[in-house]
């Protein structure tokens, strides 16, 4: 056994592989930003509002004003960087700080594709994506021919838990037996061309697409690895993430997932792709060819132990977080507690109706707040419906009319949320003192029990 | 191989869509949005519209008999013309869509506590164009006139004391009321070329008129019904300091009750919409296994605001001077039906709550 893991860390893979990849990240990292830039979201969701939602933990990363700014610029200058193969280490560390900090600002905006590419570019921090086809080959003069296997499968193996963990996530009775929440959302995509009034308004429609799309993302992984069903596997990757794209407002996830899956193919294709790219950059590939390189054949890392220990543990965690909900009692979708940081995408249909009243505990007289003062139209409608927002506002307001001179103050919230069409449900006990309960990843008491049961993962 | 799963799966998609086709012999859902709309537009709002312009146009005819030979009658004209276009501005505050929302309509014509102060400063300094900037939408609209005709002076015989003495009220009515006329009519005008952008904006975007038009419809229930008519004057916003002189209609102090039942009634009529496809009809055929009945489920919770309106005074401020914790009572009914539109039918109806442009997943 230990013999075989010994084998396999010594195998080798090419290089190109990578490349590739490094430069598609980067371009995708690239073009993300500026369209985030260029939609005028920085202002709106990261310097405009008067409270950002944190992270437990990470009530520290403040946003910084207008110098958010600088932020995304460091961001896409680490995105150039990462794409032509400079100074890569460097330019894929300070963008994993950097687009994880921005991250970190704001919870109402948590996506799991945002997720992913933290994660995703911690793990790259790790690996020689720069020994082929890059800025710092040119500058050393020295190029890799190989780099050892598990490099590559690395990332693949964070796509396999990313779909893997995505489909067993839709094994539950909502979404395989009800169709929901997809019988809630296709009809009213009657806009769509073709299919909009006529495949999407029908319920067996609905149930395909829910038994579809488990199969899909708990398959695809082994179709992408093995060598004969690959091709297809990525015809499949491309169909599913386009249609996806069509129907929901997802951004650029569909052409992330899209151009990362091409990490499964072999040395061959990406020696091509590499080939075509050289193609492409002609004129300064002169000067390129001009510049004798020592090829060497394989790359050794100069710390690999260290590396290898990092990304075990990485792994490890990636395994183990979307698990960790099993420890709270309450149901996962009512509550969300562990429901963040564990792939599960477009499962629920959540809309949520809070309002917050302000108590004297001494004379008894209470008001009400208006929401609007305080969040954006954003964060109002996340926070509507999620727990640790809801205490993390509480005690925002809790502090704001402390400040404003209010003594002996309680703050109740007045919840109803439904779930995957469902009526509403009272969401969080009204007769609980939000200023309380503390932050924690305790279970939340004061949550109301989900008057329904949905079963599964 | 490839081009055969290609041909394959065209075929195969085209039998699909032809298949699903028969099975329906109702109207696709855009059709029924266009009807929805067309219904909107055609049965409620320019008829709405249209008929508020002509309510005013009424009241505009007394204030100019008024002002050359205020008397008692003339005052009561005025007085009932007033309220009859009051009324009429019940069924339209919710139509806060197009060329309304572009010229800020609705904030130049209803928003209350009307300010005094201002309204008397502008009355003596009769610099009539400062009324065109934001902060005076108050000392305009229903709510001026409300105290233009009842509230200026202690009694009727001061108030058309008042008149005939100084021109300086007079012109002031006037003014405002032609303001009224004015911008009513910009906004009926412009619905005849307004129609048909409004009907065919059927697509499920933010900004489509059959979302906006939702979204509105919800905003008003919640702000301009819930909170503006019951909720700030009752205290639920300030710490249960009741304030009677922030409710509609103030210095009437007869109507309150007649404007908010006039209200309720626009919004029922409006969600059932009179026969024609509106939301109930939506909610109906969008209904989820787990709520059924949620379209008669808020027609029941709008009837029960009815009811429970129904048994608070004419005036709310004696209301509110005597028994407020029946009107809080009141606020929590009107306040259970926001409940079910902003969860409930948002969920079945699927429409974007807000103008944010952001990703999900």
């Amino acid at each position: 056994m230990i013999l075989e893991i010994n084998n396999y860390l010594k195998r080798s893979t090419a290089s190109s592989k990578l490349a590739v990849f490094r430069i598609c990240f980067g371009l995708m990292m690239l073009y993300s930003m500026l369209r985030f830039w260029s939609k005028g979201w920085i202002d709106s969701i990261y310097i405009a509002p008067k409270f950002h939602f944190k992270y437990f933990g990470f009530e520290w990363a403040q946003s910084l004003g207008e110098y958010t700014y600088l932020l995304f610029v460091v961001c896409i200058l680490c995105a150039v960087l990462i794409t032509i193969g400079l100074w890569y280490r460097l330019g894929m560390i300070l963008f994993f700080f950097s687009f994880t900090y921005i991250e970190l600002i704001e919870k109402t905006t948590y996506l799991n594709h945002y997720y992913f590419i933290s994660i995703l570019s911690f793990l790259l921090v790790f690996l020689p994506a720069n020994k082929c086809f890059s800025m710092d080959v040119f500058l050393r003069k020295k190029q890799y021919k190989e780099i050892p296997q598990w490099t590559v499968d690395a990332i693949k193996l964070l796509m396999v838990i990313v779909y893997f963990y995505a489909g067993l996530a839709k094994i539950n009775s909502d979404w395989l037996l009800k169709a929901l929440p997809l019988k809630i959302w296709m009809p009213s995509k009657y806009d769509i061309p073709i299919i909009g009034e006529t495949l999407l308004q029908q319920e067996w429609v609905h149930y395909a697409m829910s038994w579809g799309g488990m199969f899909y993302d708990l398959s695809i992984p082994f179709l992408l690895l093995y060598r004969k069903t690959r091709f297809f596997g990525f015809l499949m990757v491309v169909f599913f993430h386009i249609f996806t794209a069509i129907l929901f407002p997802i951004g650029m996830f569909p052409y992330i997932m899209i151009v990362s899956a091409l990490v499964f193919f072999d040395g061959n294709t990406h020696d091509k792709i590499i080939k075509f790219l050289n193609k492409m950059i002609k004129p300064i590939g002169s000067l390129w060819s001009t510049v004798t390189y020592d090829s060497i054949s394989q790359y050794h890392y100069k710390r690999l132990k260290g590396a290898q220990w990092i990304l075990c543990v990485f792994f490890i965690v990636q395994l183990a977080l979307p698990f960790r909900y099993i420890l709270y009692p309450s149901e996962l979708f009512w509550a969300e507690e562990g429901y963040r940081f564990s792939w599960r995408v477009m499962l629920v249909e959540k809309i949520g109706y809070t309002n917050f009243k302000v108590v004297n505990k001494t004379t008894g007289a209470s008001f009400y707040v208006r929401n609007g003062h305080f969040l954006t139209d954003l964060q109002i409608k996340q926070m509507s419906f999620q727990p640790d927002m809801i205490l993390e506002y509480a005690h925002y307001l809790g502090d704001h009319f402390k400040n404003q001179g209010h003594r002996n103050i309680g703050i109740y919230a007045e919840s109803f949320v439904s779930l995957n069409g469902r009526s509403n449900q009272q969401f969080i006990d009204p007769e609980v003192d939000l200023l309380l309960e503390k932050k924690s990843f305790k279970h939340k008491h004061w949550i109301k029990p989900f008057k329904d049961e949905i079963k599964g993962f | 191989m490839f081009k055969k799963i290609v041909v394959f799966s065209l075929i195969s998609f085209a039998f699909l869509i032809g298949c699903s086709d028969d099975s329906s012999s109702s109207d696709t859902v855009w059709e029924q949005k266009s009807q929805m709309l067309t219904n909107w537009s055609d049965n409620f709002i320019i008829p709405n519209y249209q008929n508020l312009s002509d309510r005013l146009s009424d009241l505009e005819n007394s204030v100019a008999a008024f002002n050359t030979d205020p008397s008692l009658q003339s005052l009561e004209d005025v007085r009932d013309f007033w309220l009859q276009a009051y009324k009429t501005w019940q069924h339209v505050e919710m139509f806060n869509i197009g060329p309304a929302e572009q010229t800020f309509y609705h904030l130049k014509m209803n928003v209350f506590p009307t300010s005094v102060s201002n309204i008397e400063n502008i009355i003596s300094a009769g610099n009539y164009s400062i009324l065109d900037n934001s902060p005076y939408n108050s000392a305009q609209g229903f709510p001026a006139m409300d105290y233009l005709l009842f509230g200026i002076a202690e009694d009727d015989a001061s108030i058309i004391n008042l008149y005939s003495s100084n021109p300086n009220y007079g012109n002031y009515l006037t003014e405002i009321m032609d303001r009224m006329v004015i911008n009513t009519n910009y906004v009926v005008n412009e619905w005849s070329s307004y129609r048909s952008a409004f009907i065919s904006s059927v697509e499920n975007t933010a900004t489509s008129s059959a979302n906006k038009m939702t979204n509105d419809f919800i905003y008003h229930y919640e702000k301009g019904f819930r909170a503006n008519k019951f909720g700030i004057p009752v205290g639920i916003f300030s710490g249960g300091n009741i304030y009677p002189d922030k409710v509609e209609a103030y210095y009437n102090k007869n109507v309150s009750r007649t404007l908010a039942l006039e209200a309720m009634d626009a919004i029922k009529m409006f969600y059932n919409g009179n026969g024609n496809p509106s939301l109930k009809q939506f909610l109906d055929n969008f209904a989820t296994d787990e709520m059924p009945n949620l379209s008669s489920d808020i027609n029941t919770q709008l009837d029960l605001c009815k009811s429970s309106i129904q048994g608070l005074d004419s005036n709310f401020v004696n209301q509110l001077n005597n028994e407020y914790l029946e009107m809080a009572a009141t606020y929590d009914i009107i306040q259970a039906g926001t409940v079910l539109l902003k969860t409930d039918m948002l969920s079945v109806l699927q429409i974007a709550t807000d103008y944010v442009d952001a990703d999900g997943d």
